[in-house]
């Protein structure tokens, strides 16, 4: 009975690093270009990211609240940035990496296929492409202290 | 009591597994409690210009193509070499058209690769080999009984050009950017046993530029260029812009290239303008010891070419327009060394030869990114 005990503890132990290192990527990030925040959560096991903070919230042009306006898809185009999931259907793989997820961009209204790399605690590594991975761009985001 | 004892070690397990598990809703948020963040490591962020701008024309990693020009006619001076024979035609010289030729065959295909080797913000490094086949098949016209050497060795072995070119493009703020060019080209008519490998001429080009916003960047610069057959020396201006309707735009690097673009979808675009096209070729045939005898062939094509998706990072591109013969005059390298005529230059050539201007289209397939 006792080495059942041990083998459920060492599975549980196992199963709740695993979940905690999957979670290491939950916070919230600035991109490289530091024109926005996005939140990164876990939701069913997946993680997306939403776009909390804009450097420039407004179309300057309207006054109005910047929307989605270079989305290919016209239903889209009047859906606030703010709010905006970018990052989707993020599956943890293991060893700090994050695969089988999309990256939005809504400054070209383009979708990539992603990967994200944690390089170390406050750092991820999110490359984007399309087809190879080989034939992509990475960009480096930086975790925000949250209060 | 050990039954009690392990559902109570397993219910322990999910106590501390389940916030780990934790779900976030989609709850209103509080946005203002995003404004004043601090960054977790407070080292100082850089942050770098983006190496393109919004709506242009996709980046072509791999692309395969196929280049034809329709028939045209080609008149030939009468072969000298001013290095080995110490003759040449001088350049204000009107060398007297010697043989003509009918050219009803000019084409052949073209690889292009363009593999990023190094891709991230703080920079970007593509590299890539290249391959442009020139067939030939040309004629005497009636009249005329045979073919001079010059035309018969373009019509056997046609012409080729083996490239390996760099691309870096290297941030140095938000706004600013610089990109170098290079590459070495080995052009003649060779087969698989190739050339004397002193006949590998050098390009290069160096940019400072600055992206504006997201729909326009500009920049200037300095080229050492084969563009237009002989070596040069050119002054480069890059000016991409993209209007804030996105369907209209430029895609400028003169003086090699220009065009205009107008953006139909994000699948499929139309761009009109111009490239120059060119690079200086050994002949093999008429190549006497060490020297080179080679073409130095620049032609400039108007064009339209229309890009479109296949499927995912799949194009395909149409490209139809006219050649105009800028040079296709000869000159003998002593030793095969280069040397800079520019526009000023007085050194001899080994020929004078014009090629009527013709139609010419191109059709490919690239894999590409947008």
């Amino acid at each position: 009975m006792k080495k059942i005990i041990v083998v459920c503890a060492f599975l549980f132990a196992c199963t709740y690093a695993m979940a905690q290192d999957a979670n290491a990527i939950v916070g919230v990030w600035e991109p490289g270009n530091g024109k926005a925040r996005v939140k990164i959560d876990n939701i069913d096991g997946k993680f997306y990211g939403r776009i909390v903070w804009l450097k420039e919230p407004n179309d300057p042009k309207t006054g109005k609240p910047k929307t989605d306006v270079n989305n290919s898809d016209a239903s889209m185009k009047n859906v606030p940035l703010r709010g905006y999931r970018m990052l989707k259907d993020f599956q943890y793989k293991g060893k700090g990496v994050w695969e089988d997820g999309t990256i939005y961009d809504p400054e070209s209204g383009n979708t990539y296929t992603s990967v994200i790399t944690m390089k170390d605690a406050n750092t991820l590594d999110i490359r984007g492409y399309v087809g190879v991975k080989t034939f992509g761009r990475s960009d480096t985001w930086r975790k925000l202290k949250v209060n | 009591m050990k039954i009690k004892l392990v559902l109570s070690t397993f219910a322990l397990f999910f106590a501390i597994l389940i916030p780990g598990f934790t779900q976030v809703g989609e709850e209103e948020e509080n946005w203002d409690m995003y404004d004043d963040l601090a960054l977790v490591d407070d080292a100082k962020v850089k942050r770098y210009a983006k190496p393109t701008i919004v709506g242009m024309s996709p980046t072509r990693f791999l692309s395969l193509s196929y280049d034809r020009q329709l028939p045209y006619i080609m008149k030939l001076s009468a072969t000298r070499f001013p290095a080995s024979g110490n003759s040449g035609w001088g350049v204000e010289e009107e060398a007297p058209v010697s043989s003509t030729g009918d050219v009803t065959f000019t084409g052949g295909l073209r690889f292009n690769s363009n593999i990023p080797v190094i891709s991230k913000a703080s920079l970007v490094w593509q590299t890539g080999l290249n391959y442009l086949r020139t067939g030939y098949s040309i004629t005497a016209p009636a009249g005329q009984t045979k073919l001079p050497v010059f035309a018969n060795a373009l019509n056997e072995r046609g012409l080729n050009n083996l490239s390996w070119a760099n691309t870096v493009f290297v941030p140095v703020s938000e706004q600013n950017f610089l990109i170098f060019q290079g590459s070495l080209d080995l052009s003649g008519d060779y087969d698989w046993s190739l050339q004397p490998l002193q006949t590998i001429r050098w390009s290069l080009a160096a940019i400072y530029g600055k992206r504006v916003s997201e729909t326009k960047r500009w920049g200037v610069g300095l080229a050492r260029t084969y563009r237009v057959g002989n070596l040069n020396y050119v002054p480069v201006i890059l000016y991409d812009v993209t209007s804030p309707n996105r369907k209209w735009g430029t895609e400028i690097l003169f003086p090699a290239r220009a065009h205009g673009r107008y953006n139909f979808s994000k699948n499929s675009l139309l761009l009109f303008g111009y490239e120059l096209e060119g690079q200086s070729y050994r002949m093999d045939a008429l190549s006497k010891g060490n020297n080179s005898y080679e073409i130095r062939r620049g032609e400039l094509r108007p064009r339209l070419e229309l890009q479109k998706q296949l499927s995912g990072p799949l194009w395909f591109n149409i490209q139809a327009g006219y050649r105009i013969d800028y040079s296709f005059d000869v000159d003998e390298l002593p030793e095969g060394r280069e040397f800079f005529r520019g526009f000023f230059g007085e050194q001899p050539f080994g020929m004078r030869n014009t090629l009527h201007d013709a139609l010419y289209f191109n059709i490919g397939i690239s894999f590409v990114t947008l």
